[in-house]
């Protein structure tokens, strides 16, 4: 009882100064002049289109539920752990049968890949896009301003490319520009 | 000799004539000066971690407010008291002030267990350097922790913002991850000292500098996965993904303003200062060290082990990049948890005989080779599960 009594003081004491430092700041700072945009979430200074999301990737569930397995087991150890002297080759036994149980569990629940995080392999395979990456591959060319065809802004070449949808026979060319090789 | 350590070591001798009046008096003292010394170390150590890191990057750091900036921390923190104290709209009223003091109180409460070494007599009353011995001990440190992660994830989901709750479940995942670790590498300590008690655990550290600390007991091991694992739990940088600035804007306490920020910030590096004296509790011998001047000076030395503790803390921050997420969650379960359970079956064996010792050494060998064959096939599998095409029609 006498050593549980000093963490309750503690404890208490602790609250009472962050009670007591709300208390401070309500009498010595301003009041608060409220405005929408001061109450409103922070979003780098626009209006947020979208609430916070209330879904989460099923992750960080698993984390926490898989977190359970490892900190009911550290529970249990810490006894063996402190009577370890008095027990022995018995307390070996029990850790290490102990220990292999949750092992089991936890090498099947790596092995289902329970604990990948990230993209990992999902990157470039999807769209059956090419995995290496060029310049050819990446960039996207236009023609320059100073290429020999007359439609040579990338603005005049989407006109030119929606010209050619529509059925225009002149702007054939310049809607052939996005695609062309590299000159020069 | 841990049982016999038990028994040497059942509590504060303070209660052991009774409670009177002189005995409240002084447990009270030892309360205040216990708060105030945390409250003034956070302010030192907010100071020296703005220095050292300045230093560390050729600057100079505040050096304005008080002699050579010293009083900086103290004006930034006097200041936020004068502050708007805005509740977002959003936001959670009640949970939204309940969070900061959830992060803060168990840190003090922490600190508590810390034994600062030696024992002091004033006027027939002999009292311990350390506020409370409770019976489970080092427990309270993984208590107190456990709890902080509610201060983070409250916080974060009361403000009603996309910011912080993405950067408090990003928290309390991570959190969660290394106080597994954690926990077992301070299981290896309790297995080590046979107690739970904090003064239990530095007396069987006691006697020869060095020589007898946990730091090379277990080859050191349960000392880096602890420091690993605490630096994680803190979410201090290299692990501060909790307050990506680029990602996060500032992560779960970003809506918060004024005092109540304040107390965040406070909870964070009273953590600091904490966890550097809890590792120096369990691996570094806690006051243990040689006399001075035929006088034994435990508070010196604590002091000492923690400032050297402190500065690896802040020269991680200067010097590490941040982890990525998937990084940061395969280090602590795929890497320390399996070690420390490793760790601490070696060190049981160890202790029974030095053949049960290797017998262990081998299981956990072939238990990592497993894990290794199972992280693989985790991986590959994956892979194929989140979308990525089978390779048969990848090529061409």
């Amino acid at each position: 009882m006498d050593q549980y009594l000093p963490l309750l003081l503690i404890f208490a004491l602790g609250l009472v100064f962050a009670v007591g430092s709300f208390a401070a700041s309500r009498m010595l700072g301003p009041r608060p002049r409220l405005n929408p945009a001061k109450l409103g979430p922070f979003e780098s200074g626009i209006a947020p289109r979208r609430e916070p999301p209330a879904r989460f990737p099923v992750r960080f569930y698993l984390v926490a539920m898989i977190f359970i397995i490892f900190d009911i087991e550290i529970v249990f150890l810490y006894p063996l752990a402190v009577m370890f002297n008095q027990l022995g080759l018995f307390g070996l036994v029990e850790m290490a049968s102990f220990a292999l149980v949750v092992f089991v569990a936890f090498a099947y629940l790596v092995s289902e890949g329970a604990l990948d995080w990230g993209p990992g392999k999902r990157a470039g395979s999807r769209s059956g896009a090419p995995v290496t990456r060029s310049v050819s591959a990446t960039v996207r060319r236009v023609s320059r301003p100073g290429a020999p065809t007359p439609q040579a802004s990338p603005w005049a070449a989407r006109g030119g490319e929606a010209a050619a949808a529509a059925g225009g026979p002149a702007a054939s060319p310049a809607s052939a520009a996005p695609k062309a090789r590299v000159v020069g | 000799m841990t049982s016999a350590l038990a028994a040497l070591y059942p509590g504060d001798p303070l209660f052991a004539k009774g409670a009177d009046l002189w005995v409240w008096v002084i447990l009270l003292v030892k309360l205040v000066v216990v708060f105030a010394i945390l409250m003034v170390s956070v302010l030192f150590v907010i100071m020296y971690e703005r220095k050292v890191v300045a230093r560390l990057g050729n600057r100079w750091g505040p050096n304005r407010a008080g002699p050579n900036g010293w009083l900086q921390s103290l004006a930034d923190g006097l200041k936020l008291f004068f502050k708007e104290a805005l509740v977002p709209a959003q936001a959670d009223k009640v949970v939204y002030r309940l969070a900061p003091v959830v992060a803060m109180v168990p840190v003090f409460v922490t600190f508590a267990i810390v034994p600062v070494g030696g024992t002091l007599t004033i006027g027939g009353y002999t009292t311990r350097l350390q506020l409370a011995d409770p019976p489970w001990g080092i427990l309270v440190m993984l208590m107190a922790s456990s709890i902080s992660v509610y201060g983070v994830l409250l916080a974060g989901w009361a403000s009603g913002s996309k910011y912080p709750l993405i950067g408090s479940v990003r928290a309390s995942a991570q959190m969660v991850s290394y106080e597994a670790a954690l926990g077992l590498s301070v299981a290896t300590v309790v297995l080590l000292t046979g107690s739970l008690h904090t003064s239990a655990i530095v007396a069987a550290q006691h006697g020869g500098f060095l020589y007898h600390w946990n730091i090379l007991r277990g080859f050191g091991a349960p000392f880096a996965i602890f420091s690993i694992a605490i630096t994680a739990e803190m979410t201090r940088p290299p692990f501060d993904l909790v307050e990506a600035e680029e990602e996060l804007a500032g992560g779960f306490n970003m809506e918060y303003s004024s005092v109540a920020f304040a107390l965040f910030y406070l909870a964070e590096y009273a953590a600091l200062v904490t966890n550097s004296a809890i590792i120096a509790t369990l691996f570094l011998g806690g006051p243990d060290g040689p006399r001075i001047a035929g006088h034994s000076v435990g508070p010196v030395w604590f002091t000492l082990k923690v400032l050297i503790l402190l500065y690896v803390f802040v020269w991680a921050r200067a010097t590490l990049p941040r982890l990525r997420y998937d990084q940061l969650m395969d280090l602590g379960w795929k890497r320390l948890i399996p070690g420390a359970l490793a760790l601490l079956l070696v060190v049981a064996g160890a202790r029974v005989s030095w053949r049960y010792g290797l017998a262990a050494l081998a299981g956990s060998m072939i238990a990592l080779l497993l894990l290794a064959r199972a992280i693989e096939v985790g991986r590959a599998g994956s892979g194929k599960e989140q979308g990525g095409m089978p390779s048969e029609l990848e090529s061409p």
